[in-house]
C-alpha cells in the first residue's frame, strides 16, 4: 500500500519540479495522446514504430534523471502495473494477425501425468508463497517453464489431435509496443505526481477547468475537493496498514483462504475504516471551519502560478512532438 | 479576547453535555478548563468558537453575542487546536497548512509568506517549511498547527486535549510552545486537558464534570481539593498527594516541605 504514487509528492531542486503544474498537466496530456498515436507495428513499418518509441522512451528516461528523483520510485510506480502489461503482452503475442505464418508453433500434448505435475507445482506455489521471494518472477518462470512442458512428449496424449499454440512475429511485436507504450504512459504520470504537489496540481486543475465558471459551476469548491482527496490518501492508507495490523493480531487472515471467507475478512477492514475516514471529515471540517473557510469564498493564493520562459520552452517541444506524430500518421 | 457564558445549555439529542453553565474569562489570560472524557469540555470549546450553537443561553465574546452574523468576525479572531493532528491538516506541506488560514482571511501573498516565516520561527518549525505532514511526528504537527492558529493573529487561542494523542517528548514540545506563546504575546488562551500537568501552565483551573462547573480557582487551589478531582474522574498529582498526606501528620519543618513540594509542582 505504501508503493501509491499518488498523493507521494517528492520534494527536489529540478527543472521538472519548477515547471508551472499546468505545463506539466497539459504536457502530460499531449504526450500520452502522442504515445497512443504511434502508429502500431502491425500497421506500420515495425522498425519505425519501435525507433519512434524508443524516441519516447529516451525522453521520459531523461526526464526522470532530471527530476534527481530515485529511479525505485519509478519502479514501485511500474510494478503496480506489471500483470496487466504482463497480460497484455500474452494476448497480444498470441493473436493473430491477418494473413501471416507463425513464427514459432508449440504442439500441447497434454497427458495425466503432466496435468498432476503442473498442478501440484503451482498448488505448492500458492502454499508456499507466503515463504517465497520475489513471487511475480517465480509465477512468470513457472508459467513458461509449464508451458514449455506441455510441448514435450511426457506420457500418453489425450488428445487425438495435438492442438497448436501459434506464436506470431507481428503478434510479439505488438505485445512488446502495447506493452512498453503501458509502461511508458505510466511513467509519465509517476514523473507528474512526484514532482507536482498535489496543491499546485489541484490549482492547475481549478485553472483548465475555469471556463466552466461561465456555466456557473463552482471551480474552487471542486478543486478543494481534489486536493484534501489528494491530501489524505497516505493518510488514509497509513490508517489502512493500521487496521490490517490490527486485524490480523486478531486472527484475520486478508491473504489465504477461499474467496468467500476472504471477502469476509475484508468486511473486518472496511467498517472500521468507513467510521475513521467519517470521524476524519468531521473533525477537518470542523478545523476548515474554525479556521475561517467559506465554501465559494474568494481566497488568496500563497502558490501563485506563473509561466516561465522554461514552460513555453517545454510546451513548444510537446506541440512539436504531437504535430511529427499527427503528420507521420497523416503522410 | 474576554469571553461570557449566560446560563449556557447544550445537548446531542436527548443527552444533556452543558447544563445552564455561567462563566467569565477575562482577556490576556490562560485557563485550564479540566474533566474526564466526556464531562463537556470539547463541547465548550466548540460552542465559544461558534462551531455548535447553545440549545439555551447566551455567548458573549467582547460583549457582543455570538450569532450567525457575528461569527464570520470573530472566526478571524480565534484559533482553535484539535485532539488529533492529523484531522486538522489541511495543506501538503507544513507552508500549504499554514498559508490556508491566511488564504481565507484574504491576506496578500507577501504578507503571508513573512507570517509563515515569522511563526514558523516561533514555535521552532522553521526548517520544516517544506515538510509533509507524513513525516512529522504528533508534537510537531501540533506545532504547525499552533502557528496557523497563530499566523492569523488571533486573540483567542483554544488547545482543545492538543496533547493527548502525543508522546512524552511531543507534550514537551508543545508544552514548551504554550509557555513561549504566554511569555511573548497578550493573548487568551484556554487549555482543555484532563491532564493536570498540563494545567499548570494556566493562571486559573476550571473543573468540569457532567457539563457543571464544580471547582474554580488557581492552580494551587484546584489541585489540592484531592475530593473534587477524584469525583471528578480526574488524576491527583502525586506531589500535591504527598503535601495533603503531609497534613495529617506532625513534622517540625512541614511548612517549608509544603512550599518546596509546590514549588516543585509547578516547576516545568
Amino acid at each position: 500500500m505504501n508503493d501509491i504514487a499518488l498523493g507521494q509528492y517528492v520534494h527536489k531542486n529540478s527543472i521538472i519540479h519548477s515547471l508551472d503544474p499546468r505545463t506539466k498537466f497539459i504536457c502530460l496530456l499531449i504526450l500520452m495522446i502522442s504515445i497512443f498515436l504511434i502508429p502500431s507495428p502491425a500497421d506500420y513499418n515495425p522498425k519505425i514504430s519501435f525507433i519512434i518509441l524508443g524516441g519516447f522512451a529516451l525522453i521520459i528516461l531523461i526526464v526522470v534523471i532530471l527530476t534527481k528523483i530515485s529511479p525505485l520510485k519509478y519502479l514501485k510506480s511500474l510494478m503496480q502495473v506489471i500483470f496487466i502489461v504482463s497480460f497484455v503482452f500474452i494476448v497480444q503475442m498470441l493473436s493473430k494477425p491477418s494473413d501471416e505464418t507463425s513464427l514459432l508453433d508449440l504442439n500441447i500434448k497434454v497427458s495425466i501425468i503432466k496435468i498432476i505435475i503442473i498442478l501440484t507445482v503451482f498448488v505448492l506455489f500458492f502454499v508456499f508463497r507466503k515463504f517465497l521471494h520475489y513471487k511475480l518472477i517465480l509465477f512468470i518462470t513457472l508459467l513458461v517453464l509449464s508451458t514449455y512442458f506441455l510441448t514435450i512428449d511426457f506420457g500418453k496424449n489425450l488428445f487425438k489431435e495435438t492442438p497448436i499454440l501459434h506464436i506470431y512475429k507481428y503478434g510479439l511485436y505488438k505485445g512488446a509496443f502495447f506493452s512498453l507504450r503501458i509502461l511508458l504512459v505510466i511513467m509519465l504520470s509517476t514523473v507528474m505526481t512526484l514532482t507536482t504537489k498535489p496543491t499546485d496540481l489541484t490549482n492547475a486543475i481549478e485553472w483548465l477547468l475555469h471556463p466552466l465558471t461561465f456555466i456557473k459551476l463552482n471551480v474552487s469548491i471542486f478543486a478543494m475537493m481534489i486536493s484534501l482527496a489528494l491530501r489524505f490518501i497516505p493518510t488514509l492508507f497509513n490508517e489502512a496498514n493500521k487496521i490490517l495490523k490490527s486485524q490480523a493480531s486478531r486472527g484475520a487472515d486478508f491473504k489465504e483462504g477461499h474467496l468467500k471467507d476472504q471477502i469476509f475478512q475484508m468486511v473486518a477492514l472496511l467498517i472500521p475504516m468507513f467510521v475513521v475516514s467519517y470521524k476524519r471529515a468531521e473533525d477537518l471540517a470542523d478545523a476548515m471551519e474554525a479556521r475561517g473557510y467559506i465554501p465559494g469564498e474568494r481566497r488568496t493564493k500563497l502558490n501563485i502560478l506563473r509561466f516561465k520562459f522554461s514552460d513555453y520552452l517545454t510546451f513548444i517541444l510537446c506541440v512539436g512532438i504531437i504535430t511529427g506524430i499527427i503528420l507521420l500518421r497523416v503522410l | 479576547m474576554k469571553i461570557k457564558l449566560d446560563n449556557v445549555s447544550f445537548s446531542y439529542n436527548e443527552e444533556k453535555v452543558i447544563s445552564n453553565l455561567n462563566l467569565e474569562i477575562e482577556s490576556s489570560s490562560i485557563t485550564a478548563i479540566i474533566g474526564h472524557n466526556g464531562s463537556g469540555k470539547s463541547t465548550l470549546a466548540k460552542l465559544i468558537v461558534g462551531l455548535l450553537e447553545p440549545k439555551k443561553g447566551t455567548i458573549y465574546l467582547d460583549d457582543q453575542v455570538l450569532n450567525e452574523d457575528s461569527i464570520k468576525i470573530f472566526r478571524n479572531k480565534m484559533g482553535i487546536i484539535f485532539q488529533n493532528p492529523d484531522n486538522q491538516f489541511v495543506g501538503v506541506t507544513v507552508k500549504d497548512d499554514i498559508a490556508f488560514g491566511l488564504e481565507n482571511k484574504n491576506i496578500e501573498r507577501e504578507e503571508m509568506i513573512q507570517k509563515i516565516h515569522k511563526y514558523l520561527k516561533l514555535v521552532g518549525m522553521e526548517e520544516y517549511i517544506e515538510e509533509s505532514p507524513e513525516n512529522l511526528s504528533g508534537g510537531q504537527k501540533q506545532r504547525v498547527a499552533i502557528a496557523g492558529a497563530l499566523s492569523m493573529e488571533c486573540e483567542l487561542l483554544i488547545l482543545d486535549e492538543s496533547t493527548s494523542m502525543l508522546d512524552p517528548l511531543g507534550t514537551k514540545e508543545v508544552g514548551e510552545t504554550i509557555k513561549k506563546i504566554k511569555n511573548e504575546d497578550n493573548k487568551t488562551i484556554i487549555i482543555i486537558t484532563h491532564d493536570l500537568e498540563e494545567a499548570r501552565l494556566a493562571d486559573r483551573v476550571i473543573v468540569l464534570n457532567k457539563g457543571k462547573i464544580v471547582k474554580d480557582g488557581t492552580p494551587k487551589e484546584v489541585f489540592s481539593d484531592e475530593n473534587i478531582l477524584i469525583n471528578s474522574g480526574l488524576k491527583t498529582m502525586d506531589s500535591v498527594k504527598i503535601i495533603n498526606d503531609l497534613k495529617n501528620v506532625d513534622y517540625k519543618n512541614k511548612k517549608e516541605i509544603e512550599a518546596a513540594l509546590w514549588e516543585l509542582t509547578f516547576k516545568m
